[in-house]
């Protein structure tokens, strides 16, 4: 409302501006993005007013996610320091149309808020910084159910969502979105990476009881596992679902001892897998034989967070999958580890290096549009081939809006092993991108319109 | 000063409406914005409603997210599949929240103190846990109901920013002027009666079950209406909605604000809401400590919640004016 007399008040500059950016693009680019530019209206916040940028950072500060949300925030901090002065991931992503000198001339600020890890919370805190602090693109989120919430609040109201930590096939799956993206990989993809390494390691003829996390993610997760390992020939005995935030698992362990089963699957994350981790380590499931074979815990989300919230004697030759692990060597992960480190004195986890690369792979989609016109910057983003961020060649699918990357698998260390407090995971094996692509149209879902309604 | 109160004593609602209508004008300059508003007047709604139970009978009940969360899935329901004009849907989902309130009411309101409390929250987490798992086929289960693309609309115009909020404002005003007029009757009589006797007010010959049960349902009409109006404003059902820690933050937002004053659980709904969004900012990940604090001052020092401090306040200023007139 108060925007038509801002845009009078500095119509001189703005117009001049607007006339040498609508004449470089109605060049430059093809005949239909021409018509798109000229045709662009009122989406969002967009068009910003003044010299500056704002991004919205909605982490979760308090709650069960609440060192995941930390651990964003720091990574946010990072890239926008990175966006403004050069350096980090700018000096290695490829293509990359990120000068260090902002967004399209623009100074990159940002509004935190805090999710609560609860989806009507983060969905309130994330209005206000649309409405409020006028951000043009919303990022965060640690759980599927809350960066769902927001991805639909996002679309609704024509801003784009850049997702933070969530594994869930549903985000990109059956609730996937026009603005909504995701760089995290998911739940099919670890079921599709671990499930032969599983094999390979324990032998084809094991049977399996899952616990799992009783929500969006959790059912997800468990899914893809049964059927990623029966297809290698396990059996899955039982499945129990567990609440989430939970700080005791006895009563699930003792059913899993009482079962046939010799592997346990914890499809638990943060706290949870702590705590059941823990549990089923003091139950002696990691010494006990059954069925003539040691029993094994798998965890099929890992997080170096995680492994050091249970420790490394608990995590001993535990495997499971993670989208990232500060120790690669590539030069993108080096990069992001020195700035961090420097930053903060610690290595980055998982969950800090996607928000991390989803802020600036929005920023790049800015400069390659040559606008915040949202529909702009998303056909920008959809297909968008990248490299040099740590997980090497990886693409931002049209279809569903996921990136498709190699997974690692990881098996936690014995203390023995580590050579410090943070080297808690051991990469055993990468699943090529190819392998864990998978149909776009299997969980159904609807994308939605470029312009909300 | 003192001609101030007389005014406000005189024409409550009308002082009461002016601040309620003009609420979206100087909000922006306390850091507020319109989305934020609207979700404080419909919780004042939510809270509202729940004194004339609390506030008046003494009944502490756990579970009024039953009424706003079934409402609000209702609300979701008919969105999606009948149409996303907002009279009907409203209509059914509060004909719905008052069914379910007359049979837990019947169901609990037989016991008091404690075991009510109970009850109450044994039916709220029954409903929350159903709501995710046996009929998460139909509420979204734990990703909420979600409506991709769907904008509410009341005789084909948008709800949305000031049409919305205006539309709250109306029943906040609507349901604070009906408050206040069952606080001045027979019946709100009676109510406040159970709470102070309710053995001797049943040798009177009243049937104190029956008007404790009016009092529930009638809490939970106000519920209705505002779990309606929640979905209305944001199309989208959240599992929260239903799940006992929306009707706990209820019951703080009444004790802060002063129960049985009406105004006193509107004002705590405000505050509560104007602190987790706005004053949160600063305070970065402290900001629950913060309030919790402010809770346990609130409730040491001012029993009786901010209208007892203000009440006290105003007092002591009319007192020591009254002893300097005197010199």
């Amino acid at each position: 409302m108060t925007k038509k007399s801002d845009i009078s008040k500095t119509v001189s500059r703005r117009s001049i501006l607007k006339a040498g950016a609508l004449g470089t693009a109605a060049m430059s680019a093809p005949m239909f993005y021409a018509k798109n530019a000229w045709a662009e209206s009122q989406i969002g916040n967009y068009p910003i007013e003044g010299d500056t940028v704002m991004l919205g950072f909605n982490v979760p500060q308090t709650g069960a996610y609440a060192d995941e949300g930390a651990d964003e925030l720091r990574a946010y901090k990072l890239a926008v320091q990175h966006l403004n002065n050069g350096g980090g991931m700018l000096e290695t992503m490829t293509p990359n149309k990120l000068t260090g000198a902002g967004i399209l001339g623009k100074k990159v600020d940002f509004v935190v808020g805090d999710t609560q890890t609860k989806a009507d919370a983060a969905r309130t805190s994330a209005r206000r910084m649309i409405e409020r602090d006028k951000i043009i693109m919303l990022t965060g989120g640690s759980s599927s159910g809350i960066a769902i919430a927001q991805q639909y609040l996002a679309s609704e109201m024509g801003i784009i969502f850049m997702a933070g930590l969530t594994h869930s096939n549903d985000t990109t799956g059956k609730d996937k979105r026009r603005y909504g993206f995701r760089h995290f990989f998911n739940a099919e993809m670890t079921g599709i990476a671990l499930s032969p390494i599983l094999a390979d390691t324990y032998g084809k003829d094991r049977r399996a009881f899952h616990l799992t996390a009783d929500y969006s993610w959790g059912h997800t997760q468990h899914d893809a596992m049964k059927r990623g390992t029966e297809a290698q020939g396990w059996t899955t005995v039982n499945n129990l679902m567990t609440p989430v935030g939970g700080p005791d698992f006895s009563q699930y362990l003792t059913a899993v001892l009482a079962s046939d089963a010799d592997v346990l699957v914890l499809n638990h994350y943060g706290k949870d897998m702590v705590n059941s981790l823990t549990q089923a380590v003091e139950f002696g499931m990691r010494e006990l034989q059954k069925n003539g074979k040691t029993m094994e815990v798998v965890v099929p989300l890992f997080s170096r967070l995680m492994a050091q919230g249970a420790g490394s004697s608990a995590i001993q030759g535990v495997l499971g999958t993670t989208n990232w692990n500060w120790t690669l060597q590539d030069a993108g992960s080096k990069a992001f580890v020195e700035a961090f480190q420097a930053e903060y004195g610690f290595p980055p986890s998982m969950a800090a290096h996607t928000c991390y690369c989803q802020t600036l792979l929005y920023a790049n989609a800015c400069e390659v549009a040559g606008t915040f016109y949202p529909p702009e910057v998303i056909k920008a983003l959809e297909g968008f081939e990248f490299d040099g961020m740590g997980n090497g060649p990886t693409l931002y699918r049209a279809e569903d809006h996921q990136c498709f990357k190699d997974i690692l698998v990881v098996k936690g260390k014995s203390p023995t092993d580590k050579t410090g407090e943070f080297d808690l995971l051991e990469i055993v094996g990468t699943t090529p991108r190819d392998v864990v692509t998978y149909d776009a149209s299997i969980f159904g879902g609807e994308l939605g319109p470029y312009e909300p309604v | 000063m003192i001609s101030l109160v007389s005014i406000l004593k005189r024409f409550p609602l009308t002082i009461f409406a002016l601040v309620v209508l003009s609420l979206p004008f100087w909000f922006p300059y306390i850091g507020g914005y319109v989305g934020l508003a609207t979700k404080m007047t419909i919780w004042a709604l939510f809270a509202l409603g729940f004194d004339l139970l609390l506030g008046f009978t003494g009944y502490l009940s756990f579970g009024h997210a039953i009424f706003f969360g079934m409402s609000a899935y209702t609300t979701g329901l008919m969105f999606k599949h009948f149409s996303a004009e907002i009279i009907p849907a409203m209509i059914i989902a509060v004909i719905v929240g008052t069914l379910a309130s007359v049979a837990v009411g019947y169901l609990t309101m037989k016991r008091s103190g404690i075991y009510f409390s109970i009850l109450t929250l044994a039916f709220g987490e029954m409903l929350h846990s159903s709501a995710l798992s046996t009929f998460g086929w139909f509420t979204g289960g734990e990703n909420g109901l979600t409506l991709p693309d769907l904008r509410p609309v009341l005789f084909g115009i948008r709800m949305d920013g000031l049409t919305m909020y205006f539309v709250t404002a109306f029943f906040l005003i609507v349901g604070y002027y009906i408050a206040m007029r069952i606080s001045k009757s027979p019946f709100g009589l009676i109510l406040r009666a159970i709470k102070s006797n309710s053995q001797r007010l049943e040798y009177t010959g009243i049937d104190v079950q029956k008007y404790k049960l009016g009092a529930f349902v009638l809490s939970a009409v106000y519920a209705s209406v505002a779990g309606s109006l929640m979905v209305v404003y944001e199309p989208y059902v959240g599992t929260e909605y239903l799940h006992w820690s929306t009707s706990g933050e209820l019951v703080i937002m009444s004790v802060m604000g002063g129960l049985g004053t009406l105004i006193g659980p509107i004002i705590g709904a405000w505050f509560m809401l104007y602190f987790e969004n706005v004053l949160s900012v600063p305070l970065g990940e402290e900001w629950l400590l913060v309030l919790g604090l402010i809770f346990m001052a609130v409730v040491i020092f001012l029993p009786g919640g901010f209208v007892d401090g203000v009440k006290k306040l105003y007092n002591k200023l009319t007192k020591n004016s009254a002893d300097v007139e005197g010199k």
